[in-house]
């Protein structure tokens, strides 16, 4: 299945992008994106599903736009 | 007294005296400092109804136990006044070398009365106070300014001045210090040029009473390496605040075109990333291991320290969105030394006021130069147009009518910094208590509500956050005084702020202790506000009306369809009242005054207003 797939503030520097396309197997969590896009599993982050955030066992589904972002505190 | 240096510098311009005052202890254990300093001092020595603008009004730097102490990110001063923008108490914080300056002069905090003969320059050498002509750089820039004091006394001086803005009484004037450092949203640089003051510089040479000073060195300096180490591995000043932009995009909460779109296609052009890959320099405050100052340079080629606010208010929110052109309206807000979200928020008002009718004018969304031109106007208060953007956005929207209120972005008249609301409740509220005005500082609960909670809920659990976030960020941070960008941003743990500020007083706080004097602020400020409007009621802690508005909701994205639902939002302020001990009007009960020890305070309000037992 096809999704695209952003990554926001300093995680882009980890992930070694800032926006890609990925074809995943159906079955993918995000916390299985998480770790494939090479985010260190006790950084904090919050991931969203088109624009609503998501949980880490909820699995990723067709033509989704996710982003993994640091949590941030607003400056 | 250890920690505090025990004194107050009290100068009066208009008769070119100076005193050295002390407080007493229970002063200290009071109001710690910063904003607690700052909040009694005026609600004792301010007559309500003065014109904040007039020589009445006094200009306050207050400094924390821990300002110019080597402990990470201590080198912030607060600047207060009765605020000429909103009507009542106002403050800010800003990076100056002054803080740990005016400590080793030997004060915790300046008083400034009464109004100069002519421009002028404080300058204050320990026990020296002179009060030196300044006509030289009146009329200049911020920049311009600073060089000229650094030309005369080297750039290891602490320095607060104001720019052209200042000078023309623009209500949203900010104080400056350093590159890019800015503070007093709500207009209280119109209050140094109000009173001719263009510049303060201070010298200090003396040591900071403390318990132990050799602990603190140690602990201190520590610290700060750690906190450095902690950022190289998070990352985040790589691309600062900067990197929250993508975020509010993609969760609809930036502010686009004067707040009515919350997303926007274009946006990763102002994005964290590009700012990062724009940087010619880092600025940042004294004693900081995490410098969050990206330089950039503008359009004309000048040097532009950018932050997320000023980059969304000044980029999208005006739907401007090449990076230099925004950096140069940055650029621009510095150098006129005005606040930059008030000025994004005000020029988008008036492009919405243009566009729907409100008002005649020429200046449309998207164009970056004439938005450089009305800044320029809105500095000098030049002609009809200056002189209506120098009042902000709720005075202009009075003038114009038209129901154009309910899209100027401010609440009590401080203008909305950069987080668009229309379906983000908790963070509506937030900016609806926020006690001087719709300021991010004092809490900002987004992530939480999106992760914790419902985006939907209107619940106890979100008045309760923000009390939480209140009481650290509007609280512990600016009484203590220091950045809260350590803890925030890069995880260091907030148990070190009481250990730090016992160190150097030997006291033994913990964080309740910290609570109940933050506790003790908000009320003033509570206090400041009715007794300067005593018809005050929740209507005043309502975000701006479009929030509510069905006919503003999305319509795609993440939050197609949805608004503030007016009501609920009544409900969930209730909660914030219930819970902080208000009463209906939103203003704290006696019973509230009693037990956080403010009996006197709250009878000082009686010839002005009543209060609910
Ligand atoms: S993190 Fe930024 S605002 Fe805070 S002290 Fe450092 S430079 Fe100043």
């Amino acid at each position: 299945m096809k999704v695209q797939v952003k990554v926001i503030g300093p995680l882009i520097y980890k992930a070694g992008f800032s926006e890609k396309d990925f074809d995943l197997d159906p079955s993918t969590t995000v916390n299985d994106l998480v770790e494939m896009i090479g985010i260190p599993a006790e950084r904090p982050r919050i991931v969203t599903r088109n624009g609503k955030a998501v949980l880490p066992e909820d699995r990723i589904e067709d033509g989704d736009k996710i982003a993994v972002s640091p949590i941030y505190s607003g400056g | 007294m250890n920690g505090w240096t025990g004194n107050i510098l009290r100068v009066n311009l208009s008769t070119k005296t100076h005193k050295k005052e002390t407080f007493t202890e229970e002063f200290a254990h009071k109001w710690v400092g910063g904003r607690g300093f700052a909040v009694k001092t005026l609600y004792d020595e301010l007559k309500p109804g003065i014109d904040p603008l007039g020589p009445e009004n006094k200009f306050i730097v207050a400094l924390g136990p821990i300002s110019g102490i080597p402990a990470p990110n201590t080198g912030k001063a607060v600047v207060a006044a009765k605020s000429p923008l909103t009507g009542f108490y106002g403050d800010g914080n800003l990076g100056t070398r002054a803080a740990e300056h005016l400590r080793k002069a030997g004060y915790d905090m300046l008083i400034v009365e009464g109004k100069a003969d002519r421009p002028t320059m404080l300058y204050i050498e320990d026990d020296k106070v002179e009060f030196l002509p300044a006509d030289e750089v009146w009329g200049k820039g911020t920049y311009a300014c600073n060089d000229w004091i650094y030309s005369k006394y080297g750039k290891g001086i602490g320095v607060l001045n104001i720019g052209q803005g200042g000078e023309n009484l623009n209500r949203f004037a900010v104080v400056r210090s350093l590159e890019g450092r800015a503070g007093g949203r709500p207009g209280i640089g119109a209050v140094m040029g109000s009173k001719l003051l263009k510049a303060i510089v201070v010298k200090g040479t003396r040591p900071i009473p403390q318990a132990d000073p050799a602990a603190m060195k140690a602990l201190g300096s520590g610290d700060l390496k750690k906190v450095g180490q902690i950022d190289k591995q998070t990352g985040w000043s790589i691309q600062s605040t900067t990197g929250v932009l993508p975020f509010c995009n993609e969760v609809a909460g930036l502010p686009v075109r004067n707040f009515r779109k919350t997303h926007h296609p274009l946006a990763w052009q102002v994005d964290g990333e590009r700012c990062n890959n724009a940087r010619v320099a880092t600025y940042g405050c004294p004693t900081c291991t995490m410098r969050c100052g990206i330089t950039v340079h503008d359009k004309e080629g000048h040097e532009s320290e950018l932050d997320y606010e000023n980059v969304a208010l000044l980029g999208p929110n005006l739907e401007i969105f090449e990076l230099a052109q925004m950096a140069s309206l940055n650029y621009l807000c510095d150098e006129y030394g005005l606040d930059t979200m008030s000025a994004g928020c005000t020029l988008s008002f008036y492009a919405d006021a243009i566009d729907h009718g409100a008002v005649d004018g020429d200046f449309k969304f998207g164009d970056a130069e004439r938005a450089k031109e009305l800044l320029r106007l809105a500095a000098l208060r030049e002609g009809k147009v200056g002189n209506l953007l120098a009042e902000g956005s709720r005075r202009m929207a009075r003038t114009f009518g038209h129901n154009s209120e309910a899209y100027a972005m401010q609440v009590k008249g401080l203008e909305v910094a950069a987080y668009n609301c229309k379906f983000i409740p908790g963070q509506a509220l937030s900016f609806g208590v926020a006690p001087i005005g719709a300021h991010h500082r004092e809490a900002w609960i987004i992530t939480f509500e999106i992760r914790h909670t419902t985006r939907e809920s209107y619940g106890p659990e979100k008045a309760a956050k923000v009390i939480e976030l209140q009481r650290i960020r509007g609280g512990l941070f600016e009484f203590i005084v220091s950045c809260r960008f350590p803890w925030i941003e890069n995880g260091w743990p907030l148990e070190n702020y009481p250990k730090y500020f016992n160190v150097v007083t030997g006291l033994n706080w913990n964080l309740d202790d910290m609570w109940r004097v933050g506790d003790r602020i908000y009320s003033m400020i509570k206090l400041h506000f009715l007794r300067e409007f005593p018809q005050a009621d929740r209507e005043d802690d309502y975000p701006p009306r479009i929030w509510f508005d069905p006919s503003n909701a999305d319509t795609e994205g993440p939050i197609a369809g949805k608004y503030l639902d007016l009501e609920k939002y009544d409900g969930m302020l209730q909660h914030y009242y219930d819970q902080r001990g208000y009463d209906r009007r939103g203003i704290p009960t006696k019973a509230t005054l009693h037990a956080l020890g403010l009996d006197d305070e709250a009878a000082a309000v009686r010839p002005y207003a009543d209060l609910t037992d």
